[in-house]
């Protein structure tokens, strides 16, 4: 078990008779990126405030580094560190006061060496003497990026740290992310609603909806659960043709014009259905496949329309 | 305990302090402000009735001063950390509970021994009243059972901050003055109804008071009521921390603890 760095066991929360989270058990191995998925009120936020000790969890068992986190709190907190675009820092004291507030709270031998090493990298030393609130919301983010390693972490928890950002500066805080992982041998346990930001970090991913996970695979590995793909064929020739050959193989099919058909089917039958249309007199000019994306694993389980377990 | 982390808090209290208006015209400000108001009413007295009687509301409110900005500090300090969504993050620190309250004690000590020395500055200089003239021993000892208390209304204001939410965050600053009529800070117990003396006597400030307004008087130090006070103290003292520690679990258990944050 010493490359487990967090070990989860049969994590239950209630709220009266709500349960909030139910009997989750998972690991974050060494180096790994384990992504927390599902819909609002899956139970993401509550799982990681329990594994932060912010909420008290009413069952189960929670291990950093092989320690119990209940009986080892100041010695897991030491190690651990937390970034969420919903927590901010002090805003009315400067950056470099806030950063200097929390190297302290970590006990740092060089608080002023490693708070300027990491507004480096980070590209916010021009930001330490601005007021933490007149930043803006990607500045934040770097900044609380920064804040989250200054004890040189061995696991970062992260609630949704691109929500609110725009896409180019939610891209260049995922290529830091990226970065860490690789540099620093970093393991991240990571929440987002951002499939395709999820897809890009996590090794692993968990999927949870109300309160229980009901997946646990890779980004890959979850959509191959989804077994339909779209292929998309424009040809020139007569669509009354194209509409016979879909009609006769009883395939799922749509037509955006006379020339560009979209058929529904299974991944497995694509290359048996491209090689039917060439057959046909007509002229393909492009194909187009559309596999299934996290994202559309996302929106087929929580709508219910996917059963997870195949 | 580390030294280092209740630097952390006492660091940020004063980066706090220094950028904000608001805890500078709470704090010396309104303490000036006070003084020189019972200062006067002091003065007019004087020309009333005798001397030592006189100062009797000036010596209250210098007093009352010190448990009014402890308290302040020690329940007002996290609020800034909840308004800015940072209390959290705080939290998951390796910060303990015991610093964390630590760090408030010390700052708020610190603010409490300015704003006393301030206002003994501006007592003597303005209305002639050298407040040395209690004893500087009956002085500390005033002051350090006065800062007790205070401590202990503010870890029981703090608790029920942490497990009501920001909703009650009005009692930070608004609850201690319900002691100011209580604890007779102005005038001897006795003018109150039998019925509240009983209410006075079970807060520990009402004797300090009392043995400040008599050796005013030019009467010694009562020992007995010192004695009272401090033992008074340290009860509500410790019931302070356990409240604390029984309303921050159960804030944690019902998650307002993260709610307060919004």
């Amino acid at each position: 078990m010493s490359g487990i760095i967090l070990q989860v066991e049969n994590l239950v929360k209630r709220y009266g008779l709500f349960t909030a989270v139910d009997g989750v058990s998972f690991a974050v191995p060494k180096g790994k990126v384990v992504g927390l998925l599902g819909p609002n009120g899956a139970g993401k936020t509550t799982t990681i405030q329990m594994l932060l000790g912010v909420t008290l969890s009413d069952g189960g068992t929670v291990k950093y580094f092989g320690k119990d986190f209940a009986k080892n709190r100041q010695y897991c907190l030491q190690r651990i560190n937390f970034s969420s675009s919903f927590n901010t820092l002090q805003g009315r004291i400067s950056v470099w006061e806030n950063l200097l507030v929390f190297a302290y709270l970590y006990s740092l031998k060089k608080p002023k060496d490693k708070i300027l090493e990491l507004s480096d990298y980070f590209e916010i030393t021009h930001l330490l003497s601005q007021r933490f609130w007149d930043l803006s919301a990607g500045q934040k983010t770097r900044v609380n990026l920064v804040k989250s390693l200054l004890n040189d972490p061995d696991i970062i928890l992260m609630d949704e740290p691109t929500a609110s950002l725009d896409p180019d500066i939610a891209d260049k805080t995922i290529s830091l992310i990226e970065k860490l992982k690789e540099s620093r041998e970093l393991s991240l346990l990571y929440t987002s609603h951002d499939m395709a930001e999820v897809t890009r970090v996590c090794d692993e991913v968990i999927f949870l909806n109300r309160g229980k996970i009901i997946a646990h695979d890779t980004p890959l590995g979850l959509t191959k659960r989804i077994s339909n793909a779209t292929l998309k064929i424009t040809f020139d020739g007569p669509k009354s043709l194209v509409e016979d050959f879909l009609k006769k193989r009883n395939l799922c099919f749509s037509f955006h014009d006379p020339h560009v058909v979209n058929i529904d089917t299974e991944e497995k039958l694509i290359p048996e259905t491209i090689f039917g249309f060439s057959q046909l007199p007509i002229l393909i000019t492009d194909i187009e496949i559309k596999k299934p994306t996290l994202e559309d694993f996302f929106l087929q389980t929580a709508r219910g329309s996917l059963d997870v377990a195949n | 305990m580390s030294l280092t982390r209740i630097k952390a808090i006492l660091s940020q209290e004063l980066f706090i302090t220094k950028r904000s208006l608001e805890v500078i015209m709470d704090l010396p400000v309104f303490s000036i402000i006070s003084i020189v108001v019972f200062g006067f009413i002091s003065l007019f007295l004087a020309g009333t009735v005798e001397s030592e009687i006189a100062y009797y509301p000036l010596v209250g409110i210098i007093l009352w001063e010190v448990v009014r900005i402890a308290q302040y500090s020690m329940s007002v300090g996290s609020l800034w950390n909840v308004w800015s969504r940072n209390l959290s993050n705080m939290f998951i620190t390796p910060i303990s509970t015991a610093e964390y309250l630590i760090a408030y004690m010390i700052s708020g000590t610190i603010k409490a021994l300015v704003a006393f020395l301030l206002a003994s500055v501006i007592a003597k200089l303005v209305f002639d009243l050298d407040i040395l003239s209690l004893g500087l021993f009956n002085l500390s000892v005033f002051f350090l059972n006065l800062i007790i208390f205070a401590y202990s209304a503010g870890i029981i204001i703090l608790g029920l901050i942490f497990r009501f939410g920001t909703r009650i965050s009005a009692l930070a600053w608004g609850l201690i003055w319900l002691f100011q009529p209580l604890t007779a800070v102005f005038f001897p117990v006795k003018l109150l109804p039998p019925f509240l003396q009983q209410i006075a006597y079970l807060l520990p400030p009402t004797y300090i008071f009392e043995s400040a307004r008599g050796v005013l008087s030019g009467q010694p130090l009562n020992w007995n009521y010192l004695g009272v006070a401090f033992v008074e103290n340290v009860l509500l003292f410790g019931l302070s921390l356990w409240l604390f520690s029984l309303m921050f679990r159960k804030s944690k258990e019902t998650g307002q603890f993260v709610r307060n944050e919004g």
